[in-house]
């Protein structure tokens, strides 16, 4: 998934046959289990294909994964943004920094979706507790890579930049955020789909609306297609953000080299 | 030799790094290092790889500190002490091109070269048109809005060349810049330097362990002895100016003075 972008660039038409080749190989053993098993343990593709035009022309799917987006966004802005910025107050504050390292370290460690039933008891069982929630995830990815992203500044810049008249301020702004930027973007990209993720969860634990909650009622009343519409539509969501976010990235770092190393290696040509 | 007009000084100059864990004491990479450059003068330091060229071009350009000795800029004395609050660059009258081009990979060959002139608020018309003609000189006019990794080497160095000399510093202190490039290239990147040199006003104080690029390009050698470098050997080099350096070894006197050289060095 992280790769999904340089592998466009580099298919070739051998790659694009086999993957219909799995794709087909998959939804023909999806068929044979609805078949052998029955429709309600697994629905079946043509049922899913049928239900998800339903739920597009009702507006009931668009409703639903527009509030899972919404948390999920929200959560990702709210926790991702101060933990872009917090390394970058640590750099100028190395001992705040040292002091403050275990307890990040640590606050990494906890299993966030935990601690969702405290959130839903602080927060209610609206939004809140979902943006919560995937605040709680997101900051951690974004705040280590970012933080990876600051120590790796290339100390023979800053010196240079020195020489010609930088000041901290100066450096920090022209040599340590531009360096940063493609790891706190890495950072981003990683969380995005623990961002959705979360979010999901928050909705499965409680709530009336969104993804998760269609999840949730579709198997409480045993409508497996129900089911597998909405993780369907929460694969596709996954993915368009990805490539919304690897050409995002593209588009803003477009001083770096290609990496065509990387496109050769996953199309495995 | 000495010059009515000294533009730098180097008196007595020691460095050694702090020991490591279990050493007594670290070795010392330079010892009682002493000499000047004269105003406009274009100095050549030779001595082998490792002799602490670097540092010896880091504590005048102020990036590092010095454990003893004094520099002087026109006279004025540069806190160099370790320990001491350096100022890198000496409020911009110190430049410094280093032996990687060190341009930033995020700006364009244009905004790598006007960041000096930005940062100390100098961007103006008179800057512009410097940056202009300098690009010109250079033949990287055409190329303003590439970024570095779609430039060649040899123009890398250049721009490295020309961030510098666009803000103007009256001495320029080079550290091996055109080590990592194709003979050819290299040519061409010293011929760009000494007619760039020759428009006046610059003071150069140019390393390398390449005994033909010292004498070619300099007004006068100084050779370094291996670790801890002192001054061993100095030598004038009489050879007409302008120099061709495509035929390098044709020049008058070239072959004796690489000759002395040598033997210094050995």
């Amino acid at each position: 998934m992280l790769t999904l972008f340089y592998e466009t660039r580099a298919m070739n038409t051998r790659v694009i046959v086999d993957r219909m080749i799995v794709l087909a190989l998959v939804i023909a053993g999806w068929e044979l289990c609805s078949l052998h098993f029955g429709t309600i343990w697994f629905s079946s593709p043509l049922r899913v294909l049928y239900r998800f035009g339903e739920e597009i022309r009702s507006g009931d799917l668009f409703f639903q994964a527009s509030y899972t987006l919404k948390a999920a966004l929200y959560g990702s802005l709210l926790g991702g943004i101060p933990a872009a910025l917090l390394p970058f107050v640590l750099r100028r504050h190395p001992v705040a920094g040292a002091i403050l390292d275990p307890y990040f370290v640590g606050g990494y460690g906890v299993p966030k979706l935990a601690l969702a039933p405290l959130f839903i008891l602080w927060f209610g069982v609206d939004i809140a507790p979902k943006v919560a929630l995937v605040a709680s995830i997101v900051s951690f990815l974004v705040f280590f890579s970012t933080t990876a992203g600051v120590n790796a500044v290339n100390a023979q810049y800053v010196s240079v930049a020195r020489v010609f008249g930088a000041n901290e301020r100066d450096i920090a702004r022209h040599i340590v955020w531009p360096g940063a930027i493609p790891y706190a973007f890495a950072g981003f990209r990683v969380a995005a789909p623990y961002a959705i993720g979360a979010a999901v969860v928050g909705e499965l634990i409680s709530s009336n609306r969104g993804l998760g909650f269609m999840v949730q009622s579709g198997a409480t009343d045993f409508d497996t297609t129900l089911v597998f519409v909405s993780l369907v539509t929460l694969t596709i969501i996954v993915v368009v953000v990805n490539l919304l976010i690897g050409l995002l990235e593209r588009w803003l770092l477009r001083w770096r080299p290609p990496q065509r190393h990387l496109a050769a290696r996953v199309a495995g040509t | 030799m000495s010059s009515p007009r000294t533009m730098l000084e180097v008196k007595g100059l020691a460095k050694r790094f702090s020991p490591r864990s279990g050493q007594a004491a670290a070795p010392w990479i330079l010892a009682d290092l002493s000499f000047h450059v004269a105003e406009q003068e274009f100095l050549t330091l030779v001595g082998p790889s490792g002799a602490g060229k670097s540092t010896l071009l880091n504590i005048i350009a102020q990036v590092d500190g010095a454990s003893e000795g004094e520099i002087f800029f026109r006279g004025k004395l540069i806190e160099t002490a370790d320990g001491a609050a350096l100022k890198p660059g000496w409020n911009c009258q110190i430049g410094y091109v280093t032996q990687d081009d060190n341009l930033l990979p995020w700006r364009t060959l244009y905004e790598n070269v006007t960041l000096p002139l930005k940062l100390q608020g100098r961007f103006d018309a008179t800057g512009k048109a410097r940056v202009d003609d300098l690009l010109r000189v250079t033949n990287l006019s055409g190329f303003q809005r590439y970024y570095p990794h779609e430039l060649s080497g040899g123009m890398r160095k250049r721009a490295a060349l020309i961030r510098t000399l666009a803000y103007d510093p009256p001495i320029i202190l080079m550290d091996e810049p055109f080590g990592a490039v194709d003979a050819q290239t290299r040519t061409q990147l010293q011929q760009d330097l000494l007619r760039l040199w020759h428009r006046g006003g610059k003071t150069i104080v140019f390393v390398t362990h390449d005994i033909g690029e010292a004498i070619a390009l300099g007004d006068r050698v100084l050779v370094l002895s291996k670790s801890p470098a002192k001054i061993i050997a100095a030598h004038n080099i009489g050879i007409k100016r302008p120099r061709d350096l495509g035929n390098v070894y044709r020049l008058e006197g070239f072959g004796e003075l690489f000759e002395a050289v040598r033997k210094d060095i050995q």
